[in-house]
């Protein structure tokens, strides 16, 4: 009989007349009406609804203590047999609060499911599977939407920012899309990188750039912008964040600075329509205080040319945002999917600097053979297209587009009869950089992955997945002849970037589940493949015979050939590099006590011979105290203390460094580009065939505590991480093939520190709910049994060349300031140094020693609102700006200077050589985000089934004493490939930031 | 049920098929080439492109940074003053006029590294079965890098093709140095093409070899002191060598050009090229010492100073021809020393336009807080009609035959020597010859062309010159990089340091 209504429900499906859901759901009725054929049980039937009274369909009902189950029709109706009068219902759905109802005889039971972020938060990701929270042995983090920075957010680092204990996030300026630095728990690496690893569902990132930065002519190096921008941040669902070596050691030889999993919004429920629309104002929060033109010309007389001009007033505007998000979704117990589409048009607030995104999504899934097999994929696909300006993060004497601003003289118009006032080489008129000059990248990105899985056995599954991370770059950098700047004037310029990376992964593993009564277990064992072919062209053209911008780059011919110097390709490369893995995790789960432990195997192209291989073992340990009768139960609703240990590793060097390798270097014009030099054959390394993975232990204690009924809830958390066998790139014995080799230095890099979050739920009734959400970290940094010195920081500008402000040595934190001490002015006006003329370390350091955020959420009938503090302690920040711009010597070069310079009694003729002079405490409190919204009360049946409407202001107020533009700054002043960190130089200007905007669901 | 364990087990075992390893992990390289071994530890590259390389690598003479600066910066003739906000540098200049680097010092390691550098890679050439011509070259490049380390830091290390990045090169004495780069040129002379006398020479002939042994006969008493700082001892024999080798260029068509400013052009009239670099141009020699508002605007820095400015009569080409200020690009530029009022192309006088005054070099010049107008400039590369940078220039090869002579006592014809020189740049006669006469001669010829360190340490001037802070012996030879001994545990810091 059975086997008759299965062969009629299928000819149903195929004749399209019955859904996947009612299949499925007749399938188990009739598995029902055949196993339970007891006396005295009764019918139930009803109706599931969720919070807002929409009809839920697919919603599982089980009978607790039995596989007796069902699920809800399109409708949301259901009709269980055959349950026991006293027996109890388990109405659960993905995303809901699952929800227990006692039948008590009755025949009709409605239920109404919460939609209960709570729930969300309950489970966290933790790489090739989920763990209920209350079950974590690692420090990992799980943060959700409503955590995430509200307003104009270009990318999804900015999402976290300040929210989670150890983790600092450092936008390198205020560019739009522009580098971000995510450090977890410290800095372990010096070239190893020291960005976590990012998997986006699933899939990990190569953290390499994905479009071109580079050198041009007079004004110096650019940055890339941030490879993470292609993420539309209002498709992510949530972020976890795995911070000790017991939780990323299943990333084994990436998992030494963290890992941060993002996942993917998907769909839910019957079906809706959102479509979320805001408009953000953005200004400058604080601009120099520059001379004007009349303290200007009183100061340099001889300098006076008459005008009046307001240079940050010429180059900085409002900066208008708009975002349209429209996504379409819905999902069932077996299955879902989700539409979206995204667009994101930020201008900058310089003048035509501005990034454009169109974001594409999508994830399905749908589950077949009796929910057995599983059917998963997901993409994202974004066009990011960037408008550039000539700011840069070396510019030398003649300054960049921001050190233009910065330096113009206030009393030179901008316009002379008509034309730009362009009085020199090394003069460039900041608005005449703006206008010939234009600077476009375009970046194509798609990343995706497929995924089977399957249930072999009850509690047995294999998954396979393959992912994807493909992108193309083109950037298009052009610089008409008519620009009076050093190397451009007369000849033009133009700088084409290509940079192709194309990533496939490859993954198979086995979850096994078992209850084994007092034990519950869960294994995991997998292998995983991931290749990344990378792929770079660089062309250099000039002597223009136009000074048409979009015909120089379009009409390449326009750089005439018959010149000496002519159009010519710099470079090209192609380098692809494997990693395969094996790994493997069992956690055991004694109730008071749970046992994690964690291997895997990575084999990388990156090293040769026998070193191919790393292994990196974890181990963590839970401990339930809140289950021990000597914790009082009145006082504490949760009590856990974790325990873990790992060795985690870092592979993240270039290509290939143990074989001989030779190639043809990058050509270059001169200054002039009346010459070309380079082309010659060279060793791209001193190949070290000895190259190993660097490798960082770690020790995690964790107390995890929860009061007052859960009312106020948090974590503490302690820990030890040791770096060793640092890959490093030091000077080779000469004679050498290149000035540098790669070694494993052994040494000893410690990153130690406590960590506290906590969670109070204030006030929580009806009308009224406050939540506080504070967290603090503390973080020392130490370098240990460092042989040799290594400098890094390099300090930028007119006179400055070779100089630099930090060293890497034994006994001092990561990139501490070795600077000369500063003690005044002698009667000369010039630099007294007490010390001596000579660096020296200062006992000062860019990393900052405590980081904080605080977050209030409060909830007032349809109004919610949330503010969020954050803050950074105990750094220090050197000003490569001012030194390099604001001197009297500046001054006296022609250079506008701001104010204060004036009160010194330095003298015209002085050296601003590096010092303490420059140096300046870094802390800051920012209100980093205020947001505010509204619900509108909506009457049921209308065809908006929520609409809200917010307000949100970001970065509003920073407390601060630094004389900067901003102290959340770290320009890429890397030497010899050594990182920097915490130098200010011309960086982007950081705006405040207003937005406006509705979410609106159908 | 038992077929449907039995499919599950076959569905298991072909998860755990799909996890055996799918790679090797093996690179398949496409934008390098990838040298393998023959057996013997070492992987030959291919001599002809490594070769050319290296030419190229010749290109790191036209730096006004690192081998330039150590060879010419710690001198009488060269000041690198600070003005105001400009070429404070660190104080990688001021301590290099001072005397007062140590073993950090940027343009030290940076020498060092590209010196280095360049003499492995010739090693890689020899190494790589080159044509005797081939090898005969890279032997020559070998021994012009490995003469300059020897001559900056009074030791020189080696590594062997085979010796991978594990092994700590052996150090050379200066003395095991200089008898190996004098074996080195020895071999090679014979395999370089003896070539006649041509505005360009790139690449290495019988002359060049010939030149650089003739330099290390003439200095041999310094490389072989038992002190650095001397005394030394010049051996007749060695003298004899020098002027051996001179007359052998001398054989190859070598003469002395009476136009001094074309040997620095490409121009058919120069006759005293030996050895020039076809990468990159002379540039930096006129940008890091014209100023910003001539033409072409310049980095305002180097100068000379009027002590050796005074060293020249009047009349003497070499200390210079005004400006031609015709019109034409860059004709606004003097050649030789520039001092007092500047001039455009059209020759209307040039204004400061940081201070709007008229723009007039002077005499006078100090290290430190120095405005923009200080010091005297030197211009012996015009940049309306420079060629290619000159690394041996026949007339400092004639001066070492002359000073060879004078050293091993016969002083009147180093004297006919000189004034058939001096007769040649429209100077008087002298009327005797002495060292110290002999010492300005030299200084009067090569100013600025990056060899008068050696020179001044040769005659014993080096630690007394002026504005020289330390006269400590020990500067003579520079300090081993700090980073360099960290990175090879045979190398023993210098003296001093």
């Amino acid at each position: 009989m059975i086997n008759q209504l299965y062969q009629k429900s299928l000819s149903t499906l195929q004749k399209g007349g019955m859904s996947i859901t009612k299949l499925v759901a007749t399938t188990l009725t009739l598995c029902v009406i055949s196993l339970t054929a007891f006396a005295q049980n009764i019918n139930v039937s009803g109706k599931v609804i969720d919070a807002t009274g929409e009809e839920m369909p697919g919603v599982s009902i089980q009978l607790k203590g039995s596989t007796t189950g069902t699920s809800t029709s399109v409708d949301g109706n259901y009709t269980i047999n055959n349950v026991p009068s006293n027996g109890t219902l388990v109405y659960s759905f993905v995303g809901m609060q699952a929800q227990e109802v006692a039948v008590q005889g009755r025949s009709v039971i409605n239920v109404t499911l919460a939609n209960d972020d709570q729930l969300l938060e309950e489970v966290v990701v933790i790489g090739y599977g989920t763990v209920k929270k209350k079950d974590l042995t690692g420090a990992v983090n799980a943060i959700g939407t409503k955590d995430f920075q509200k307003g104009v957010v270009t990318s999804p680092e900015q999402l976290m920012q300040g929210r989670v204990a150890g983790v600092q996030i450092t936008q390198s300026s205020g560019e739009p899309g522009g580098g971000i630095n995510v450090r977890i728990r410290g800095t372990s690496s010096v070239y190893g990188g020291n960005n976590p690893l990012f998997v986006i569902d699933g899939v990990p990132l190569s953290g390499d750039n994905t479009s071109g930065g580079g050198d041009s002519q007079g004004l110096g190096r650019q940055a890339a912008k941030n490879p993470l921008n292609f993420l539309n941040p209002a498709d992510i669902q949530s972020i976890d964040i795995l911070k000790d070596a017991s939780a990323t050691a299943i990333y084994g030889a990436r998992g030494a600075q963290g890992v941060v999993l993002i996942t993917t919004k998907k769909g839910k429920g019957k079906g809706t329509l959102d479509y979320g629309y805001s408009l953000g104002f953005s200004n400058i929060t604080k601009k120099y205080d520059l001379l004007s033109s009349e303290e200007f010309a009183a100061a340099n007389p001889a300098q006076d040319l008459g005008g009046s001009t307001d240079w940050q007033d010429e180059l900085f505007r409002t900066g208008v945002a708009h975002q349209h998000n429209l996504s379409y979704g819905g999902g069932d117990a077996t299955g879902n999917y989700r539409f979206s589409l995204g667009y994101l048009d930020q201008n900058g607030i310089i003048e035509t600097s501005s990034i454009k995104r169109y974001s594409v999504g999508f994830t399905g899934g749908k589950k077949f053979i009796n929910n057995k097999l599983n059917i998963t994929s997901n993409i994202n696909l974004a066009n990011t297209q960037d408008k550039g300006v000539g700011i840069s993060e070396n510019s030398g004497y003649t300054g960049d587009l921001l050190g233009g601003i910065l330096k113009s003289n206030p009393t030179m118009p901008v316009y002379t009869n008509g034309d730009y006032t362009q009085l020199g080489i090394t003069l460039a008129n900041p608005v005449a950089i703006i206008n010939l000059n234009k600077d476009r990248t375009n970046t194509l990105r798609a990343l995706g992955n497929l995924a089977a899985e399957l249930e072999i056995v009850e509690g047995l599954k294999f998954k396979t997945v393959l992912g994807f991370d493909k992108s193309f770059s083109s950037r298009k950098n052009a610089f008409s002849r008519d620009l009076v700047l050093d190397g451009v004037v007369d000849i033009g310029r133009l700088y084409i970037t290509d940079i192709e990376t194309d990533n496939n992964l490859w993954e198979n593993y086995f979850t096994y589940d078992k209850d084994l009564g007092n034990v519950t277990l869960n294994a995991l064992l997998g292998y995983s493949y991931q290749s990344f072919d990378g792929y770079y062209k660089g062309s250099n053209l000039a002597n223009f015979s136009t000074s048409d911008l979009d015909l120089m780059v379009n009409n390449l011919a326009s750089a005439d050939a018959s010149q000496a110097v002519n159009n010519f390709v710099s470079n090209s490369s192609s380098e692809k590099d494997e990693l395969q893995s094996y790994f493997g995790r069992l956690n055991l789960n004694m109730g008071k006590f749970l046992v994690t432990g964690t291997l895997r195997i990575d084999g990388s192209t990156k090293f040769g011979g026998n070193n191919k291989y790393g292994y990196f073992p974890s181990g963590a340990f839970k401990w339930k105290l809140i289950d021990e009768d000597f914790v009082p139960k009145n006082v504490f609703s949760d009590l856990a203390l974790r325990v873990g240990y790992g060795v985690v590793g870092n592979q993240n060097i270039p290509h290939n460094l143990f074989q001989k390798r030779v190639r043809y270097g990058n050509w270059s014009a001169d200054q002039g580009a009346t010459t070309i030099t380079g082309g010659g054959q060279y060793f791209v390394a001193f190949q070290n065939p000895d190259l190993k993975w660097e490798s960082t232990a770690a020790l995690n204690v964790g107390l995890d505590f929860a009061f007052a009924n859960n009312r106020v809830s948090g974590n503490i958390e302690f820990y030890d991480k040791h770096t060793k066998d640092l890959l490093f790139q030091v000077n080779s014995a000469q004679p050498a093939p290149n000035p540098f080799s790669w070694e494993n230095l052994d040494t000893d890099v410690q990153n130690r520190g406590v960590e506290l979050g906590l969670n109070v739920i204030a006030v929580d009734n009806q009308k009224f709910t406050w939540e506080v959400l504070a967290n603090g970290a503390y973080n020392k940094n130490l370098i240990k049994n460092l042989k040799g010195v290594y400098d890094t920081g390099e300090i930028n500008g007119q006179g400055l060349t070779g100089a630099f402000a930090q060293r890497l040595a034994e006994g001092q934190p990561m990139f501490a300031y070795f600077l000369r001490e500063f003690g005044g002015f002698d009667e000369n006006g010039n630099s007294i140094y007490p010390q001596g003329d000579f660096q020296q370390f200062v006992g000062s350091s860019p990393l900052p020693t405590l980081t904080a955020g605080l977050t209030n959420n409060f909830t007032f009938g349809n109004f919610d609102a949330s503010v969020f503090f954050n803050g950074v302690f105990g750094n220090y920040i050197y000003s490569n700006t001012r030194n390099a711009f604001f001197t009297k010597g500046a001054l006296n070069n022609g250079g506008n200077v701001t104010k204060d310079v004036l009160d010194t009694n330095e003298g015209p003729w002085n050296a601003p050589d590096v010092s303490t002079r420059f140096l300046e405490k870094g802390d800051f409190v920012r209100l980093q985000n205020l947001n505010l919204g509204y619900r509108v009360p909506l009457s049921a049946g209308n065809a908006i089934s929520s609409l809200r409407l917010f307000v949100t202001g970001q970065n509003l107020m920073t407390f601060t004493k630094y004389s900067g533009q901003d102290p959340e700054v770290s320009t890429n002043k890397s030497l010899n490939g050594i990182p920097s960190f915490g130098i200010d130089y011309t960086a982007y200007p950081r705006a405040r930031t207003w937005t406006l905007g509705a979410n609106i669901s159908f | 049920m038992k077929n449907k364990e039995i499919k599950n087990i076959l569905l298991a075992s072909c998860g755990i098929f799909m996890m055996t390893a799918c790679t090797d992990l093996i690179n398949n390289e496409k934008d390098t080439i990838v040298a393998v071994s023959d057996g013997d530890g070492f992987a030959a590259g291919d001599p002809t492109e490594l070769l050319i390389s290296a030419y190229k690598d010749l290109g790191a003479y036209t730096d006004q940074g690192n081998i330039y600066a150590l060879g010419q910066h710690p001198t009488a003739e060269m000041i690198p003053p600070t003005r105001g906000v400009d070429w404070g540098d660190n104080g990688v200049w001021r301590t290099l006029d001072q005397h007062t680097w140590d073993a950090t010092h940027s343009a030290v390691l940076g020498a060092w590294n590209q010196l280095n550098e360049r003499a492995y890679k010739c090693n890689e050439i020899i190494a790589s079965n080159p044509s005797p011509a081939q090898k005969a070259e890279a032997q020559f490049l070998r021994a012009l890098n490995m003469f300059h380390v020897m001559d900056y830091w009074g030791k020189v290390p080696f590594r062997e093709v085979t010796e991978g990045v594990d092994v700590d090169p052996r150090v050379l004495t200066r003395t095991e140095a200089f008898d190996f780069i004098v074996s080195d040129l020895e071999a090679a002379v014979s395999g370089l093409d003896a070539m006649g006398p041509q505005p360009l020479q790139a690449k290495a002939n019988k002359a060049a070899a010939n030149f650089l042994l003739a330099k290390l006969y003439l200095n041999k008493a310094v490389y072989t002191a038992a002190s650095p700082a001397g005394p030394y001892s010049f051996d007749n024999g060695d003298m004899a060598k020098v002027i051996g080798y001179v007359d052998a260029i001398i054989a190859d068509g070598y003469a002395i050009n009476d136009d001094f400013f074309s040997n620095f052009t490409e121009d058919e009239g120069n006759t005293e090229t030996i050895l020039n670099s076809a990468e990159g141009t002379p540039q930096n020699r006129w940008m890091m010492t014209l100023h910003y508002d001539q033409n072409p605007s310049g980095w305002n820095g180097f100068t000379t100073l009027a002590d050796f400015y005074d060293t020249f009569e009047d009349g003497d080409i070499r200390k210079g021809l005004p400006a031609e200020a015709d019109g034409t690009d860059m004709s606004g530029i003097g050649f030789g020393f520039l001092i007092g009022q500047q001039y455009d192309d059209n020759g209307d006088p040039i204004t400061d336009s940081r201070s709007k005054n008229l723009l007039k070099f002077t005499r006078d010049v100090t290290l430190a807080g120095t405005p923009t107008d200080k010091g005297i400039r030197a211009i012996k590369y015009h940049p309306a009609r420079a060629g290619k940078y000159i690394l041996m220039r026949f007339a400092e090869a004639y001066l070492m035959k002359a000073e060879a002579m004078m050293r091993s006592g016969d002083t009147s014809g180093a004297l006919a020597m000189i004034n058939d020189l001096r007769a040649k740049r429209d100077a008087q006669s002298l009327s005797s010859l002495d060292e110290n006469s002999m010492f300005e001669e030299i200084g009067r010829e090569l100013y600025w062309e990056g060899g008068k360190r050696t020179t001044e340490v040769r005659f014993g001037k080096y630690t007394t010159g002026t504005g020289t802070l330390i006269q400590d012996d020990y500067t003579i030879l520079y300090p081993i990089p700090s980073s360099a001994i960290v990175s090879n545990p045979n190398l023993e810091q210098n003296e001093g340091y």
